[in-house]
């Protein structure tokens, strides 16, 4: 998962990298402030905070108060800010920039490392960015980025050095994605601090990573949909929380699909959802706690079930289906069924005795939804 | 050059035969032609599943059958020791279908694999098939048809609901790999242009790709450094998903401009690839030109 700057922070300080004061503030939970003056940072996991004016200073308490004021509840990129972080501003360094990443054709980790930083790394010239890839064990990475930062002179290159070697560490005990600090501030002694961080994790490694798993419960809602999936083991996103058309789908990637081609086609989306039908197991918990998720949605009209089932039977799939929309009766919207595969007519059988037409054309059912949609105003 | 293609005679063990999955999908693969020899789980008091015969280890399987690929459904914490035990063993090929194996293992899987020049298919594949003669892991029957199509897909199910609709329509696939989606891989799509390349089945690919990573972006170079002269399609998932959240896949995580959808069909576009905005405009986009 995509850190919050915040938590990205707190992990790499469990590395022994060195961070301005700061501290974090919600609508209700404003703890003491660290010594100013003071930047106030929006945190949402989306980049260009600082263009989308989530990004601001502050010289007095009262200053602080305005601004978090300010940027607490926007939305950007899809996202509400719920939390800014309240750091001490640093003044009188220069900026660095530092990052290790994934690097799948060669199944190593590559290190991207500058002497400026602060802006957009596509932004800096690329005589400017010392990179290399290494295998993925600390020693390596370790002695690889001091390699990097030795070509770079003077207290910045020390300071890389430093940084990277903490970096190698936090990478690979942490089984990072990506981790990204820009600004790297550099003092003219050699000492440093992580301005910012990007921090991706890895989902799948979470059960083995408890101080990661135990951000979960932290900050209302950040990363909702890693809690989904922890706890019920399907991935839901809410892709626009004035989607008009909830999705019971499976398959990431059919998933993700029929939202391009319906937004495509003027229709709102509400949901993004991989069920997993192989996972339910003749039980309709699953089902029934999506329902109930859909049925947050304001202005949700119509339900749309789209499943390919390769291996899935359908007819037992709608049978649970019939019965987990009995256990939501709150639900109350129309519902349109597209189903293709493996038992299908028996599928057909159980639907029609609940009222409900299956399409085996996706076209055919979309022309119900939008009936639906027009009928609904 | 690396080739996942297989035959009827291919042998095939499955290590994790005696799961759920493994005998669910042994029974599927055997009754679709798929030579499975040999299946690898814990020693109780069966000697053969769906009638294949049993052993307690790859080694032994791998001795007595004379087995060069294996499917292994074990869980994502188990995957990385498994996939150790199949490459000691002298396993040439490896599926993986199971998903949610963490990233960094996948990293060492890769490197195990790499250097003991083994083809690894996954993980969080639906597996691969050569249309009406053999496959290795959940590919549906009904998405299968023998043609002309090559097909490489991060997805499952879109690249189900692509063949099926495909095969309605006339089209069928020749070698049919699921790559996977997760950002680290074994084979990703551009290990497999050169054997696209020169497999005498395919005369056109299509890859079914998905936001995150860059696979595609590396397919599109790997197209023209080896002057790929056959038609290629892209269907890409992900237009209009949003930043900073893994849609299903683990892969399929955009930050900033990084794996964002532009830059992949850019790059694809700019290699000479047609790419599609819907299922249906790829289905009559590739009909018209193979059919």
């Amino acid at each position: 998962m995509y850190l919050l700057e915040h938590d990205g922070k707190a992990l790499l300080a469990r590395h022994g990298i060195p961070l301005p004061a700061g501290c974090l503030h919600t609508a209700d939970h404003k703890p003491a402030l660290p010594p100013g003056p003071w930047v106030v940072k929006a945190q949402i996991t989306a980049g260009g905070r600082g263009k989308a004016g989530l990004i601001k200073t502050a010289d007095s308490a009262a200053e602080v108060a305005a601004r978090s004021a300010e940027i607490l509840g926007k939305s950007a990129k899809g996202r509400t800010v719920r939390a800014v972080r309240i750091e001490q501003q640093v003044h009188g360094a220069s900026e660095a920039y530092l990052s290790m990443m994934l690097d799948p054709a060669e199944a190593g980790v590559r290190i991207i490392m500058a002497a400026s930083g602060g802006m957009d790394i596509e932004a800096l010239p690329r005589e400017a960015l010392k990179t290399a890839t290494a295998a993925p064990d600390v020693a390596t990475l370790a002695a690889t980025a001091e390699k990097l930062a030795a070509t770079i002179p003077g207290a910045t290159g020390k300071a890389l050095a430093e940084a990277g070697r903490k970096m190698a560490a936090a990478f690979i005990a942490e089984e990072a994605l990506l981790i990204e600090i820009n600004p790297l501030f550099v003092r003219g002694d050699g000492s440093w601090l992580a301005g910012d961080a990007k921090f991706v994790t890895d989902d799948s490694a979470l059960p083995r990573q408890d101080a990661q798993h135990a951000l979960l419960a932290d900050v209302g809602g950040a990363y909702g949909e890693t809690v989904l999936k922890d706890a019920h083991g399907c991935d839901y996103v809410v892709v626009d929380p004035e989607g008009e058309i909830a999705l019971l789908t499976t398959g990431a990637g059919l998933s993700m699909m029929l939202i391009d081609e319906m937004r495509g086609a003027g229709l709102k989306p509400y949901n993004f959802l991989d069920i997993r039908t192989g996972g339910l197991r003749g039980e309709t918990r699953r089902l029934v706690n999506v329902l109930k998720w859909m049925r947050t949605g304001k202005n949700v009209k119509v339900l749309l079930i789209n499943i390919f089932a390769g291996i899935t039977e359908l007819g037992e799939f709608s049978r649970l289906l019939v019965s987990a929309l009995n256990d939501v009766p709150e639900f109350q919207v129309p519902v349109v069924a597209r189903l293709v595969g493996n038992g299908m007519e028996a599928a057909r059988g159980v639907l029609a005795e609940a009222g409900i037409t299956l399409h085996s054309d996706l076209d055919e059912a979309l022309v119900e939804v939008r009936k639906h949609l027009q009928g609904a105003q | 050059m690396i080739s996942p293609r297989i035959d009827r005679n291919t042998k095939v063990i499955l290590q994790g035969i005696s799961g759920r999955a493994g005998r669910l999908h042994s029974r599927l693969m055997k009754a679709y032609g798929t030579n499975l020899v040999g299946g690898v789980a814990p020693a109780k008091d069966v000697n053969e599943i769906n009638g294949i015969p049993l052993f307690p280890d790859c080694a032994s399987a791998v001795k007595a059958t004379g087995a060069t690929v294996s499917v292994v459904l074990v869980g994502a914490y188990d995957l990385l020791a498994a996939m150790r035990e199949a490459v000691a063993a002298g396993i040439k090929m490896i599926v993986t279908p199971t998903e949610g194996m963490p990233v960094h293992d996948a990293l060492q899987a890769k490197r195990l694999t790499r250097d003991a020049g083994v083809l690894w298919i996954g993980g969080s594949t639906p597996g691969m098939a050569v249309a009406e003669v053999a496959k290795l892991g959940f590919l549906p029957d009904v998405s299968l048809k023998s043609g002309p199509l090559g097909l490489m897909s991060k997805s499952g199910t879109l690249s189900y609901e692509s063949g099926y609709r495909l095969a309605l329509r006339g089209v069928g696939t020749s070698v049919w790999v699921g790559v996977g989606g997760d950002p680290v891989k074994g084979a990703r799509y551009s290990d497999l242009v050169p054997f696209y390349a020169q497999d005498a089945q395919t005369k056109a690919l299509l890859i079914i790709g998905e936001i995150g990573g860059r696979d595609e972006e590396d397919f599109a170079e790997a197209l023209q450094a080896q002057q790929f002269s056959k038609p290629v399609f892209a269907l890409i998932a992900g237009r209009t998903a949003p930043e900073g959240v893994a849609m299903g896949h683990a892969g399929a995580l955009t930050y900033g401009s990084h794996g964002g959808y532009a830059a992949k069909r850019a790059a694809l576009e700019a290699a000479g690839v047609t790419v599609y905005d819907t299922l249906n405009a790829m289905v009559e986009g590739v009909a018209a030109r193979l059919l």
